[in-house]
């Protein structure tokens, strides 16, 4: 069986496959064609190796469905709302969340107010039919789109959460009338009220739908025509896969699927490795990302702003909770206007580059800082292909930063770094503390080019015992493909007080919920299910998502779903009030279809390191360097064991450790860092 | 103070000391029960010193909170005395003769010590839906007539003396207050996010030690100021002015309420007189507050910088005993921030000569179009009430159109209710929420749009339809743009045929009336007549702009089938050019 992921970034096309009974990984890496996004997918097939006929399965990340929406490429798209609600969605909350910005902006609606046209129909709360829908209406608006030659039609009435019947007739009218067009209904998109956040989510996907659509058919194709004829799935913002027809009927699934790779990856590995908590840590080139997983399980947001929460696009569908903060090896030391040392947010990115790539790049950057103090070795930069200018990066930070505050060179460095460690353990904090979780209580897997290369600084600053280093730290978010589920999340608004919620029915919308998620399932018969059921006490209007089986459905367990929603909001808050009333707000399910696990190949044991040689580094104090005996990766065997301060480089990254850190080479070929009792 | 600070160290304390301030809003709003704190976000957190300097507030709230607790503290301060503060205590305030607001806005504080020594205040303020008396939903109104009609006074009082709770006090505020359930759930939260920031300084001071920290903060303080001079520096020196007015303060119908700023700029040094404004009212429009000045001035030093004390150190603000916003105790506070969005913009234009290319035409430059409607259900028998603020237009820009439907500058993410949920909620019908056509002022750049609301009610129950207007001085134009439409109340009764302005509180309207809750759109930017053709033409087909309004206000001619004339367009302007007198 051969296995293979394909990630498309920014930059680089990655691909990472598992030949099970060869027992071996296949890398390739090719650049990304932007215009044509399937050539460099097909390319790193050829470059790999692989017979595209052998492959059983290929899972796919791809960027462009966050990409048409952010280049607002999308299709020409017209919207039915229900009559009175036309500019609900280019009113949006009507909030300034930058209070003191004169010159703030909302959202920029992805739908011209002309092709925005209402429908003479109208439900109530109850889901009760006050007004029938007039089909006349629909023809009507259908008209006005065809002549303004729209190609993709969004419809969301109010209320269709508790009715979906009006929504799915105008659907029906509109397809009829408007054959060819992409057409997204809201409640097939997002069950969940709040006409506003159902409304940008839907025009999200139909804005995007042909698009993308487009391109997973074209996808498929080009597959079949180098012989491809495995499973395709496509990886999505809730940790899954899905298979191409769900992915092209609900695009908006995918958007922010790109860091979703190296969380499921970390879960796994920290799992393989007996560590249930973990805190992922991916720092790429312009940002670092953080997010934490508890009991094995990704902790996951109930949606989103494309765009940031000012002036983004709302998008109320599961993703992996990510904490994303400007710091990558890209991100640029400056000094502002009243001398203080700023890091990040921006980035020189990959062009031109930190000062050291000789790209024409000359503001110090985070890898600048890890070229002059040692850290990164100018003659072994991804193997020795890359010979980085250390005398450069000395005279960026000496001039830039180091003259005028008037430090050392590497004091400056240093300095660099503190500052941007101190933003990276910002970005694990929220994802732990903020959410009432001790980061000491986790793990620290650190992926990403430039993750390693802190993580130690990281898990100093917070009083982390241990961090994991990865195998493929570079290639992670492909890695975390190969190992990801299929799986899919599913919102129903169902509202009552906890003590008069109808059980019966709720079980009733429960087995639909799983009707309709089933049904796209690939895995049917591994399936298994989440159940979650939104709550909050009466007179809030944030609930907490409290796990609870279908048995306690069944039984009515008003009881025991009452005490788990106390102990949560204790957990969450510290306080709770076991005397208020609790009320319901929706049901969660997410129904997973279990992908069958890889067996990846252990290391041969060989509990001998010996350094290939020895460098100067400044470790803990800038005024001093340390000799620090260097390691090369592949050729530690399971079992070595490393005492800091070292240095182990590979391929695409380094790893530090400091002083009285030690660390072990795990059977499966981590490296497991205990932080030294520096900490 | 001994040697200097490194870089890092301060770095790392200046982004801790937001952080603080921000996870105490977090907390706050997402265990409150109550949506002037969850949706309108009528509250601020912070962290003080005990000299009532501000440390650390969250960002993203209510704007004309900013910086406006150290008066609690100086006063708190006198009251017990350094040494009255105990760890465990928990101090409840609302008095208008210090805080100068509304009573629904209920100040918690507690004391922090490092070993043994009072080092920090943190502090909640929130709008809590009811404190008895009149007070219920977003205030009394202007009508009512002194604090005591308004709704119970705390002034000072320990909640909790070292961890216990005074079960009295606690008894008398539940026995005065209408709901509360949600009210002590509030104050439940305040003090959750007290102790909170609490456990977040200490993590701090334990890791870099006392003298560390409280250096950084004086070097905060000094840089802060000095980057908002940095800006000052850079404008002409002289002296600015503008005036505004509102139609009346409430109970005077026939009285307008001046509003006057005068800015005088000099070198890096700002001073903002509102010596001018009207003195104080009979009606509740009264304050006690700095806000318009410091809004201003904030949004126009540092609008994304975090706030501490030393964001005003270089601002002078002038208000004599007596003014509109220096009332004196017992006059009535109840509609306390009615004016401050209109005294804000005022200040913003009076520096629009110094600052051109930033500044934008007037805004709706009220608190949002309150939708106000409650009542008791009379089959299940519970009490609602809806509330939502609805935004309005804000100003055409020097350089684009200016934003539709959003909330006041003295409101940061403060949302409206989705209808979904306030129907879930509440036996109404939205029956429409939706852009006003021609409410942005013409201009080159366009004003913003207000909005329609329209609201049906299946049960009886009260309005609210108490708002100041500004039908007199409608949100202004810039460099010969137009005024912006202004806002409105309007009912329609069953067995009417039209609707009708209206008036007054706790108006009680039977079953099937509509009530439109109209806002005001923003004033236009630049000559009307050099707006691009083509953009009226698009806001034209969009609806936005009537045909009528683009002939006659911007000089483009469309054609009943939507097609833009251009030669008669060309004609047109030449000639409303040539009427003009020159």
């Amino acid at each position: 069986m051969i296995v293979v992921a394909i990630d498309i970034g920014g930059t680089f096309t990655d691909l990472i496959g598992f030949d099970a009974e060869q027992n071996r990984f296949v890398e390739a890496k090719s650049l990304t064609t932007p215009s044509q996004l399937t050539r460099g997918i097909i390319d790193c097939i050829r470059k790999s190796g692989l017979d595209a006929g052998a492959i059983d399965e290929l899972i796919h990340g791809s960027t462009i469905a966050i990409n048409t929406l952010i280049e607002r490429k999308g299709a020409r798209t017209g919207l039915i709302v229900t009559r009175g609600t036309r500019d609900v969605y280019i009113i949006g909350r009507g909030n300034r969340p930058e209070a003191y910005n004169l010159l703030f902006h909302k959202h920029r609606p992805l739908v011209d107010r002309h092709l925005s046209r209402e429908a003479q129909e109208r439900l109530l709360a109850s889901g009760d039919v006050h007004e029938k829908l007039q089909a006349a209406s629909i023809e009507d608006a259908c008209e006005k789109l065809k002549a303004a030659g729209v190609e993709a039609v969004a419809v969301s009435f109010l209320h269709s959460y508790a009715n979906p019947e009006h929504e799915r007739q105008a659907g029906a009218i509109v397809r009829a009338a408007l054959p060819g067009t992409y057409v997204s209904l809201s409640h097939e998109i997002l069950r969940e009220y709040r006409e506003f956040e159902r409304t940008s989510t839907t025009v999200v996907n139909a804005y995007i739908g042909p698009k993308v659509g487009g391109y997973v058919k074209s996808l498929k194709q080009d597959l079949g025509a180098v012989g491809f004829d495995g499973d395709l799935a496509i990886m999505r913002s809730n940790g899954g896969v899905m298979t191409p027809e769900v992915a092209t009927d609900r695009p908006v699934a995918m958007m922010e699927s790109g860091p979703v790779g190296g969380i499921i990856a970390s879960a796994r590995v920290g799992q393989a490795l007996g560590f249930a908590n973990v805190i992922s840590f991916d720092m790429g080139g312009t940002t670092a990302k953080a997010s934490l997983i508890r009991d094995g399980e990704p902790t996951m947001a109930p949606g989103y702003y494309v765009g940031g929460y000012a002036s983004g696009h709302p998008v109320m569908l599961p993703m992996i909770d990510v904490v994303e903060v400007g710091a990558g090896g890209g991100s640029i030391a400056w000094i502002d206007e009243i001398g203080a040392l700023k890091v990040g947010p921006q980035s020189a990115g990959a062009d031109p580059g930190p000062i050291c790539y000789r790209g024409g790049g000359t503001e110090p950057t985070i890898t600048d800082a890890n070229v002059v103090l040692g850290r990164l070795d100018p003659d072994n930069f991804l193997g020795g292909q890359m010979k980085l200018d250390s005398e450069g990066a000395a005279r960026g930070i000496n001039e830039k930063i180091a003259a005028p505050l008037k430090m050392g060179l590497t004091a400056a460095a240093q300095a660099i770094l503190d500052i941007s460690v101190s933003t990276m353990s910002l970005a694990v904090r929220e994802v732990s503390v903020k959410k009432g979780f001790d980061p000491r209580d986790f793990v620290l897997v650190a992926a990403g080019g430039a993750g390693p290369l802190h993580i130690a600084a990281v898990a100093r600053e917070l009083h982390v015992p241990k961090v994991i280093v990865p195998l493929f730290p570079s290639h992670f978010s492909a890695l975390g493909m190969l190992l990801a589920d299929e799986r899919h999340d599913f919102i129903r608004t169902f509202y009552g007080d906890l003590t008069g919620i109808d059980f019966a029915a709720l079980v009733t919308t429960h087995a639909e919920m799983v009707r309709e998620a089933t049904s796209g399932l690939r895995h049917k018969d591994s399936a298994e299910q989440q159940i979650h059921l939104d709550l909050r006490y009466v007179g809030q209007e944030f609930t907490l998502q409290v796990p609870v089986t279908l048995e306690q459905l069944k039984s009515a367990d008003r009881q025991g779903i009452r005490q788990a929603f106390d102990a949560l909001y204790e957990h969450r808050y510290a306080h709770h009030s076991p005397d208020e009333p609790v009320e319901m707000v929706n049901i969660r399910l997410a129904v997973i279809g279990k992908r069958p696990r890889l067996q990846f190949p252990s290391l041969t044991a060989c509990a001998s390191a010996k350094p290939v040689r020895e460098r100067q580094v400044y470790l803990s104090d800038p005024a001093k360097p340390v000799a620090c005996p260097v390691y090369d990766r592949p050729s530690l065997g399971a079992g070595a064991r490393i005492a800091g301060p070292a240095l182990v480089q590979e391929h695409g990254t380094t790893t530090v450790l400091f002083e009285h850190d030690a660390c072990e080479v795990a059977p499966s070929g981590e490296l497991v860092i205990t932080i030294g009792d520096a900490a | 103070m001994s040697k200097p600070l490194d870089p890092v160290t301060l770095e790392v304390i200046r982004n801790a000391l937001p952080a603080i301030a921000n996870e105490m809003a977090a907390d706050l709003q997402r265990t409150s029960y109550n949506m002037m704190i969850y949706e309108v976000r009528d509250y601020c957190t912070a962290l003080l010193n005990p000299k009532g300097e501000l440390i650390s507030q969250n960002v993203g709230g209510v704007s004309h909170f900013v910086a406006d607790l150290g008066v609690i503290i100086v006063d708190g301060m006198k009251r017990y005395g350094a040494k009255g503060f105990k760890p465990g205590d928990v101090i409840i305030t609302n008095h208008q003769a210090v805080a100068g607001q509304h009573l629904n806005n209920i100040v918690i504080y507690t004391p922090y010590f490092h070993q043994d020594e009072l080092l920090m205040f943190s502090m909640v303020r929130a709008h809590w839906i009811d404190v008895g008396g009149t007070s219920t939903g977003f205030g009394a109104g202007a009508t009512v007539a002194d604090p005591w009609l308004e709704g119970l006074q705390l002034d000072q009082l320990k909640i909790y003396r070292e961890g216990e709770l005074d079960e009295t006090l606690y008894r008398v505020i539940k026995d005065n207050i209408r709901f509360p359930e949600s009210s002590l759930g509030d104050l439940k939260s305040q003090m959750a996010a007290c102790r909170l920031a609490g456990r977040r300084v200490d993590e701090l001071f334990n890791k870099y030690g006392r003298d560390t920290i409280l250096q950084a903060i004086d070097i905060i303080f000094d840089e802060t100021e000095r980057k908002c001079r940095n800006v000052v520096e850079k404008l002409p020196d002289g002296v600015y002015e503008a005036e505004a007015a509102m139609d009346n303060d409430g109970v005077k119908r026939d009285e307008p309420v001046p509003i006057h700023a005068k800015i005088t700029v000099s070198g890096s040094d700002m001073t903002i007189d509102l010596s001018k404004c009207s003195p104080e009212r009979k009606a509740g429009i009264n304050s006690r507050t700095y806000a318009g000045a410091r809004v201003a001035y904030k949004a126009l030093t540092g609008p994304l910088e975090p706030v501490n004390e030393g964001s005003f150190r270089a601002l002078k603000v002038v208000i004599p005993e007596g003014n509109i916003m220096m009332a004196r105790f017992p006059a009535p506070m109840a509609g306390w921030s009615t004016i401050v969005p209109t005294v804000v913009d005022t200040i913003v234009r009076a520096l629009a000569p110094a600052m051109p290319d930033r500044v934008p035409a007037g805004h709706h430059g009220l608190l949002g179009g309150t939708v106000v409607f409650f009542g008791v259900h009379p089959k299940t028998m519970r009490r609602f009430v809806i509330q939502s603020i609805e935004g309005g237009g804000w100003g055409g820009r020097p350089y684009e159109d200016g934003e539709p439907a959003s909330v006041s500058v003295c409101q940061g993410d403060v949302r409206n209710g989705p209808i979904e949920s306030i129907e879930m909620k509440c036996p109404v019908l939205i029956e429409e929420r939706a852009l006003r056509r021609d409410s942005g002022g013409a201009g080159k750049y366009r004003g913003g749009i207000g909005l329609d609301v329209r609201v049906r009610n299946l049960v009886e129950g009260q309005w609210n339809f108490e708002q100041t207007r500004r039908s007199m001085c409608p949100p202004w134009g810039l460099w010969g743009g137009q005024a912006g439409d202004y806002n409105e109340y309007l009912l329609r009764q069953p067995g009417e045929n039209d609707f009708a302005i209206a008036y007054g509180n706790r108006r009680t309207v039977p079953v099937n009336s509509e009530a439109i809750v109209r806002t005001g759109g923003g004033g236009g930017w630049g000559d009307p007549l050099e707006r691009d053709a083509q953009a009226v033409h698009a806001d034209v087909i969009a609806e936005l702009v009537s045909r009528e309004a683009a002939r006659d206000e911007y000089g483009v001619v469309i054609h009943p089938d939507l097609s833009l004339d251009a030669p008669a367009t060309a004609r047109l302007r030449d000639e409303m050019r040539g009427g003009r007198p020159s």
